[in-house]
Parts: structure tokens; sequence; C-alpha cells
């Protein structure tokens, strides 16, 4: 029996020692004759009693940990994990130990794991060597993308710029193409020729990159119609197969270049052949199927399970998520707060659903959802209220910094809107797309009604670029009141469209539109800068009022925006104190971080920053404590029954007592009658506006105004 | 003799195993392989006619596949953190894992700036590489390939672990 036990240890890799005094690392070996025992411990030649020392120190550490098992009063085990010995004859060990405590009997077990150690490190090498590949490729990416970026959208000679361009594409090691509005290429590299196969001087005959790229998007992607009409960037992996001989998996990056008007001048687009990192994930199968970094089936197994779904032909909804604003979340926070955030947030929707769903990474930002065993779209909506839900609780950076991310959902049934994969992905996704308006979270089935909404964006986008170059857009002034001194020290800009021929039309109408689309900031610009000149103006009339910004979420949140101010402030020559900018509650919360940064500069150089519609967003406290302001403007809706509404009354009145607490000051926006005036002025009010002393009137009527208030 | 146990972390793939290898044998692999858990090595430096026995705990680097460990910084004299020059995400890796490792075991730490045979890849401003430097006791740029400052750093973070005691 004892020889039977011994080889099974043997053939086990194991040695046995029972514990002696735990204390000085005294064992006595009990068990076990493999060779390498010897060699790890040689005292074992001339005795079974040995003290593990710092001949071993990596084992002699692990004793301190085991002590807590030796010395515990319950049976128990703890293992050291992976350790690496090399002894005296050069040879490497690959070595486990397990404290044991049984029966009051205290055990180390010293296992020889040389199989489980390669196979170990055979899997870790192809996901490490890959995990490798991929950064350096995001990394070479984004730094020569934002380089190009820099000279394109330089103010310089064509000729320099081609030049500029030709001097950073040269030595990229993977294809750059750099084409015109039209797709049609300017400039490339030499990896672009090698990769695609090509001569420099290419023949007739031959298909150009740019073709083959775009051929390949075209059938490969459901979504390139959609990227197209919207100009959207793109990346993601294709694979390019030209009989006889040619198969390559192209990782291909696509982006527009953007004027102020978002019209696209340039595209920029990246490809690099991944086909070796392919080939190392193939050897690893899960690899293949799984996202690196969140662990969900990725896009290759998601299609392959929406394949199958069809081909069952049993109901069910596809669901499409997209992370607002995910690139400048990581352009503020840093790419790995951005890999934390998915991780997290795949996590989460995780948690929400039930076994027979199917949740993958598709894209950067994007997630795809199956959901089965659903009736109907008031099913589907209740499922996904719940997936939504777990988005709202606010996510920690890693600099222990809260922050909130806003989603948009886009949705369809298989087979009700559509029965092929190709069609139920390009509807998904646009149907997030569409629901991509102001950051929020947003759900969107899709619908006939949808795709025609998506043409009238599309239509009023290019409207808007119209009055923007034909100076269709007018400021308007409203003015605010000091209550104290009984004198307009302020006036808020609100723009007007001057359409040809629809009229006047109130920004309610337009702007929520606009800032679907990238417009909205250019429309910011031209506001910043107006009023900047009617600053100007009201000055050489010898008046000194500020005049105040609405800032939207998309602004806020934009890079260069400080700079642009400061900027327009040089240029007009006006001092900043005349100007001020508004932000509403639901900016503060969302975008904490970035707006906490930019309103510390705003107030640095002088300019005053107040709170909009204050009250009717979810208002955190702690936010109006913590953050740069100056005034609060308590939203009309309080305002509207002040005199009968006691619930009113007494809001107000908080909201007053606060901010005073806080050393802000408050205007009260939507003052319509006298009661209401003599409330705020009762109550310590600072300021007010509304219709009592004048709707939002044009330059020459605000000047009228002002002499006559005087 | 005195011993000095010196901890070698960084993120996965930055040239740990290959510092520890060309300081203790001279030796330089082309070849990456990765490591799986920990290695110890030891070799004896003199600091001021003082011999030293560091004892060069090489552990695995730290990913989505193995997660910062404190328990190794156990009795760690010093440590150092290995940062790859053409790979910039290992130096915010490295940032953090220093960060995590002060909390564990608050002693002298060095930033091994590794790969320096190679061409640098981190287009960082000069001034944020002099502010990432200052969080740390020292700093070399070292090349496990052609040994360049590999014996110096050694050298002085056994120099460091003298002057804390």
């Amino acid at each position: 029996m004892h020889t039977t036990l011994l080889s099974v240890l043997n053939s086990l890799q194991q040695v046995i020692f029972e514990v002696t005094n735990a204390e000085t690392g005294e064992v006595q070996r009990i068990a076990g004759n493999s060779q390498w025992a010897f060699d790890l411990f040689p005292q074992l030649h001339q005795q079974d009693t040995i003290i593990i020392d710092d001949h071993t120190p990596f084992l002699q550490d692990f004793l301190i940990d085991a002590q807590q098992v030796w010395q515990g009063n319950n049976n128990n085990t703890l293992k050291s994990g992976f350790w690496t010995e090399v002894t005296e004859n050069k040879k490497e060990l690959h070595l486990e130990a397990t404290a044991i405590r049984h029966n009051e009997t205290n055990i180390l077990l010293i296992t020889s794991l040389a199989e489980e150690f390669k196979s170990k490190q055979n899997t870790l090498q192809s996901a490490r060597e890959l995990l490798l590949s991929n950064d350096r490729l995001i990394e070479q990416n984004e730094y020569l993308h934002t380089r190009l970026l820099s000279i394109l959208k330089k103010p310089e000679q064509q000729g320099d710029i081609l030049i500029a361009l030709t001097k950073a594409i040269e030595n990229a090691g993977f294809s750059v193409i750099i084409t015109d509005n039209s797709l049609q290429t300017l400039i490339e590299n030499s990896s672009t020729y090698s990769l695609f196969e090509q001569r420099r001087q290419a023949l007739d005959h031959d298909e150009k990159p740019i073709d083959i790229i775009l051929n390949l998007m075209k059938a490969q992607l459901p979504e390139f119609d959609r990227i197209m009409s919207t100009k959207s960037g793109w990346d993601g992996e294709l694979c390019w197969i030209s009989p006889p001989s040619t198969l390559k998996w192209l990782k291909i990056a696509l982006y527009p270049v953007k004027t102020e008007l978002n019209e696209v001048n340039n595209w920029i687009i990246f490809t690099n052949d991944i086909t070796s990192i392919k080939h190392l994930v193939q050897k690893n199968e899960q690899l293949a199927l799984q996202d690196m970094l969140t662990e969900l089936p990725n896009r290759f197994s998601f299609w392959q399970k929406l394949e199958q779904q069809t081909t069952d032909n049993k109901p069910f909804y596809l669901l499409y998520i997209d992370i607002n604003n995910f690139r400048s979340h990581n352009e503020y926070y840093g790419h790995d707060d951005g890999d934390k955030l998915l991780i997290e947030l795949s996590e989460r929707i995780s948690g929400t659903l039930n076994n027979n769903d199917y949740l993958a990474r598709v894209g950067g930002d994007e997630f795809a959802i199956i959901l089965s065993d659903i009736e109907n779209q008031h099913d589907c909506q209740t499922r996904l209220n719940k997936i939504l839900a777990c988005t709202h609780k606010p996510f920690i950076s890693t600099k222990d910094e809260p922050f909130t991310i806003s989603v948009s959902v886009g949705a369809a049934n298989y087979p009700k809107d559509a029965n092929s994969v190709e069609e139920l992905m390009k509807f998904v996704d646009l149907s997030a797309y569409s629901g991509k308006a102001h950051n929020k979270n947003s759900i969107q089935f899709y619908s006939q009604s949808l795709q025609d909404a998506s043409l009238h964006i599309i239509e009023l986008e290019k409207e808007l670029r119209d009055a923007i170059k034909y100076q269709e857009f007018e400021l308007y002034l409203q003015p605010i009141i000091n209550l104290e001194q009984n004198s307009i020290h302020k006036a808020e800009a609100l723009i007007r469209w001057n359409h040809p021929e629809k009229g006047t039309i109130s920004p309610i109408q337009f702007i929520p539109e606009a800032e679907k689309s990238e417009l909205i900031n250019a429309i910011g610009h031209w506001v910043i800068k107006s009023a900047c000149a009617l600053v100007k103006q009201l000055n050489s009339h010898g008046y000194r009022i500020k005049i105040s910004i609405n800032l939207s979420p998309s602004q806020v949140i934009e890079e260069n925006l400080f700079s642009f101010i400061h900027n327009c402030i040089k240029e007009y020559n006006i001092e900043p104190d005349l100007l001020e900018f508004e932000v509403t509650e639901g900016v503060l919360v969302n975008d904490y971080a970035i707006a906490e940064k930019l309103l510390s500069k705003i107030r640095a150089i002088g300019m005053s920053v107040s709170v909009d519609d204050f009250g009717t967003g979810y208002s955190s406290l702690a936010y109006l404590k913590k953050l740069p302001l100056d005034f609060v403007k308590i939203d009309q809706s309080f305002v509207k029954d002040i005199v009968v509404d006691d619930n009113d009354k007494a809001i107000v009145r908080a909201v007053i007592a606060m901010a005073h607490n806080l050393n802000l000051g408050v205007t009260a926006e939507g003052v319509e009658t006298d009661e209401q005036l003599k409330f705020l002025k009762n109550n310590a009010c600072n300021s007010v506006q509304g219709f009592l002393y004048s709707r939002p009137v044009n330059f020459e009527s605000f000047l009228k105004l002002i002499k006559e208030f005087y | 003799m005195i011993q000095k146990k010196i901890c070698l972390l960084g993120a996965s793939s930055v040239g740990k195993t290959s510092l520890v290898k060309q300081f203790v044998e001279g030796i330089f692999n082309e070849k990456y392989l990765t490591s799986i858990g920990v290695k110890v090595d030891k070799k004896v430096v003199n600091v001021a006619q003082q011999a030293v026995q560091l004892m060069l705990w090489d552990i695995e680097g730290y990913d989505r596949y193995n997660v910062f460990q404190d328990k190794y910084l156990r009795g760690a004299a010093a440590y150092i953190i290995v940062v790859d020059q053409t790979r910039s995400t290992s130096l915010i890796e490295g940032l953090e894992i220093h960060s995590l490792a002060q909390k564990a075991n608050n002693v002298p730490a060095i930033l091994a700036i590794n790969k320096s045979d190679l061409q640098a890849n981190w287009h960082l401003e000069d001034s944020k590489t002099i502010q990432y430097q200052t969080l740390f006791n020292a700093h070399f740029n070292t090349s496990a390939k052609n040994g360049s400052n590999v014996e110096e750093m050694f050298q002085a973070i056994a120099a460091l672990t003298l002057q804390e005691q």
C-alpha cells in the first residue's frame, strides 16, 4: 500500500512535508521522493527534517501566510501560486506550495507543475502578444490621427499641406490614405502599396487601394450607408479575399476631417494588416470569439449568433447600445478609464439580462443584445428600461472622480422590422444613431418614420449650414434688471433664425436638431463671437452691460472652447467681465469634471457663470457648493405661480436663501407681473428677467429700451 | 552578508525578466517569453565596500490576466517599476502600480524606462516626463538588450536600500 501511494505521489510530482515547527519553518518529509525534491532541497539527501530558509526565499515568504492556516482551529488550505526555482544544476523547477491543516495536522505539500506551467505560459503568451499588438496599433493610429488632423486643419497653402502630410505618413508602419471629400485619393504612403500588393505606378486595370477598402466596407458593413450619409468615423476589422492567393485580415479606421460647418473636407483611412494577430487569436478558440477587454462575445461571434437566430426563425428583439460621447470621455479621462468604463458597463448590463439573452461587444463603444422570449414592443420596452436603469448610477474614474454616462439604444424586431441580419443591423444602428440627440439616454424603436426623420435631419443640417454661411442668424437680447439699483446690468443673448422662406424661427425649433449634429458647435461659436461684437457696440454707445450666453452640453465638452472664447475677447478687445456663460444643471451633473475645469478657467479670466433653469433638473446641492459659479437662475416654472402657490413661494424663498448662503446671486426668470416682482423684491432676489420688462429684442430695440429705462 | 529584497514590478512585456537576466547572467534573449508567477534571482553587489546580496523578485507583469498582489512586496527593501518607452500605456500602468505599491510598502522606488535601444514612442512633453520621474527616488533609461544603465540601476537601488537603514 505504502509503495503504491508513493508511486502515485511521485507521478503527481508531489512531496509531502509535515510541519514540525511553523515558527522556524522546520518541516519533515513524510512522503514523495521525486528527484526534483532532492535538487530543490539537497539537505534531504542527509535527513528528512529540514528548515525552509532563504535558499528558497519565495517559499520562506509563503510560510508567513501559511502560518495563518496552520495556527487556525479549522481544517483549511492555502495555495502559494506558481513560482520558479533554479537548482544548483541549473534546472528550472516550476512549483506550487499548498499549506494544509487537516485534523490538527499541519502539512506542506509541494508540487512540481512543469506541464501546467507550460500550458499556462502558452495561453498567456498568445494573449499577451495579442494585447501588445493591439496596444501598439491603437497607440500608433491615435498619434498619427491627431497629427494629421492638426496638419489638415491648419490654414496653410495646399502645397505645404501635402508636403507636411507626406512627411507625416511616409514612415508609418501601416497604410495611410488621405482623400478629398468624395473619397478620391490625394496621397497614400508606401505601406499602402505593399499592403495592397500594388506597384507605385498602378496600371489602369489595377484596383486602387481606396476602392478595395470601400468595396470591402460596402460588402461587409451594414452600417456603411449610415456612416457615409452622416459623415461618421468607423473602425473595425474586415476580411480581404482576392483570389488566387490573398486572404488578409485588415483593421480599418476611417476618420472624417470636418470643417466647422460640419462639412467633410477630407477622409483619413488607416489600414493595418492584422492577419498575424488573427492567426494568434485563432490558435486559441476562446480568444477568437471573445472580446479581449470585456470577455463578452465579440462582433464575429455576434454575427454567428444572429445568423443562427434567423435560421431558427424564432422572433426576437435586437438592441444596439451606443455610449454617447465615448470619444470625448476617452480624451478627457484617458484610455485606461475608457476601458474600465466598458468593462463595468458590460458587467452592469449583463446583470440585468436573463439566461436566454445574449450580449456582445460589437464595436469600440457599442454593445448588441438579442432578447429572446419577448412577446411585444411593450415587453421589450420594460426590459430596456431595466437595462437603462443600470447605467444611471455614477461610474468612478481611476482618480476617484464620479461621472455619469448616457447611452443611445436602437431596437428592431425580427421578423417584423426586417428578416435579414444585415437589414436588422442597419435598422438598429440607424435607430441608435437617431436617438443620440442631447447626449441623453434614449430608446428608439425602428420605424419607417424614423428613417424619414433621419432624412429630415440631413436636410435641416444643410439649411443650418447655409444659415451660418449667409448670415441668417441674429442675436436678440433680453434685459436682466438689477433690483437693488433698478438698472439693466445684464442681457441674455438669444439666437433667432431669420429664415429666407419660413420667417423668424425660435431656437426651440432648431437648436435641439442642431445638437444632433456637430453643427451645434459652429452655431455656438457664432453666438459667442456675435455676443462679443454686441458688447463692443454697447461700449461704443457708452453702456457697460454684461451679455450672458447659453452653453449647450456639447459645447461644454468641446475641446477648444476656452481658447476660442479667449481669442474672441482679444479680437474684440472687450473686458472679460462683460461676458457671462449660462449652463444647465444637467451639464453640471453629467459632465461634472469637464464642466468644472472649463468654468474655473472662464472665471479665472474674469467672466462669470450662472446655472440656468435652476430647479428643473436633478439638482445636487453638493455640485452647487463645489462648482465655480456666480449666479443661479430660478426657472420660470417656479416664478409663474409664485403669487398664488404656497409651494412655489417656499421653493423660491429656499433657493434664494441657499444661494445667498453660498455667496451666489439669484436671477428670477419669466417675471411677468408686478405681484411677482414685489414678491421677489421682498425676498431679496437680486435680479429679474421677463416680459414685465421686455421680450428678447433685436439690438436696435435693445438700445432704445436702455434709453427709455434711464 | 546583508540581504535585500527588491521587487521588479510593471505591466506585462516591459522587460522585467530581461533586466534581471542581463544583470545576473549578462544575457539577453530576443524572443519574448511571458513570465508566470514569481522567480527569485540573487546577485551580490558592493556598495561603499559593503557586500549586499540582492534578492531580485521578478514578478509576473500586471495586466487583465494577472492583478496586482501586494503580498509580494512584503519585506521588500525597495522596488523597481519597469516601463517600456515604446508603449505609453506601460507608463500609465506603471504609475498605477507605483501608487498601489506605495500604499502596500512605502519603500524607495526606481523608475526603469526600458528598451532605450529602441525608438521612443511616447510622444510625451518633457515637462510631463519630468513630472513622472519626480515620483521616484531615481530613474534610469535602461536597455536590457545592450545592458545600458542596467548595472548602474541595480547599484543605485542597492545604495538606496542602505541609505534607508
